[in-house]
């Protein structure tokens, strides 16, 4: 049930019919996963916790920079030097004190993924590489959980929704293991990381109410250079490493 | 002199051997990238089909880079 603060707090998402009372009750029973508090995980968190998720849990290992500053607008020049996920829980408690934060100062890895994800009902991918997107897809199809991929270079952006066992995972788009070469971080503009990690809420907002997320077998391409937004139908991939073997190895 | 058929390839004309897959057109457009994804006529095309899926004159072909900034 909501409180007369509550109610007037989302009145104007609760107007959409796909929301109303019901979806916004929903909203609040959701627990995500914000994996990252850069520049798509600044935005996407703010956005969470203003339509009132009711539980983030914000992981990064990583101290404000700033480099960061361009972009990662949860974080203030004050903050330079402070553990991101203390600086985003501070403020995010400031924008909606109903919501519940978890900040963990922590690298996403094997072994810390498990904990991460419980009982999780969606992950918001705010990462930056691909080795860590492959970390949390694992988990995604392990334990069933949707999976919002987000990421940008420059002025581009992309974004899909792993959904397991129905959409393809992250890894039947990208299948490769093999360590990344990059030698310096890829260039980086604020409002194409708000754009995609926007993109990236619509349908985590979408998954806890209950409705199709429309990324969903389906991969998003933004050229903020050309203004172009380009959609592209997606399959599962028979040969994936990650959602199709483990199916054969659940098989007697 | 063997025959070429035209394409576009990342929205430009080119002039390529008709004989040509996909993975052939990898490596005449130096696309090493591990991450990239292929679109080909608008339909994603799974790596493992690169080396059987021919080109024909007219098709499309775009070479996808991936993002993953943060």
């Amino acid at each position: 049930m909501l409180s007369d603060e509550e109610a007037r707090r989302y009145s104007r998402q609760m107007q959409l019919p796909e929301i109303g009372l019901e979806g916004q009750a929903r909203i609040a029973a959701g627990r995500v996963l914000v994996a990252g508090l850069g520049g798509l995980g600044s935005i996407g968190a703010y956005y969470l916790a203003a339509a009132g998720v009711g539980h983030l849990r914000l992981v990064d290992r990583d101290r404000v920079a700033l480099e960061n500053l361009n972009r990662q607008i949860l974080h203030a020049s004050t903050d330079i030097g402070r553990p991101k996920a203390a600086s985003a829980a501070e403020k995010l408690s400031c924008l909606n004190p109903h919501c519940r934060f978890e900040a963990i100062e922590t690298d996403i890895g094997e072994e810390s993924v498990e904990s991460l994800t419980e009982g999780c009902s969606a992950i918001f991918d705010a990462t930056d590489n691909r080795a860590t997107r492959q970390v949390l897809n694992s988990a995604s199809v392990k334990k069933g959980v949707p999976f919002v991929y987000g990421g940008i270079t420059g002025w581009e952006g992309m974004a899909s929704t792993f959904i397991p066992g129905r959409t393809p995972c992250f890894s039947c788009l990208f299948p490769s293991t093999a360590e990344s070469i990059a030698v310096e971080p890829p260039p980086a503009l604020g409002p194409t990381a708000g754009l995609v990690a926007s993109l990236q809420c619509l349908d985590t907002l979408r998954l806890l109410v209950g409705l199709v997320p429309r990324l969903a077998g389906r991969l998003l391409r933004f050229s903020g250079a050309t203004m172009e937004f380009h959609l592209l139908p997606i399959d599962r991939n028979p040969h994936c490493p990650v959602c199709s073997c483990r199916q054969h190895h659940s098989s007697p | 002199m063997s025959a070429t058929i035209r394409i576009t390839v990342n929205g430009i004309p080119e002039n390529v051997p008709s004989s040509a897959t996909l993975a052939d057109l990898i490596d005449l457009f130096h696309e090493m990238d591990r991450d990239l994804i292929v679109e080909h006529n608008g339909r994603f095309v799974f790596p493992q089909d690169y080396s059987v899926t021919q080109v024909a004159g007219g098709d499309r072909v775009e070479f996808i880079h991936p993002n993953f900034g943060g």
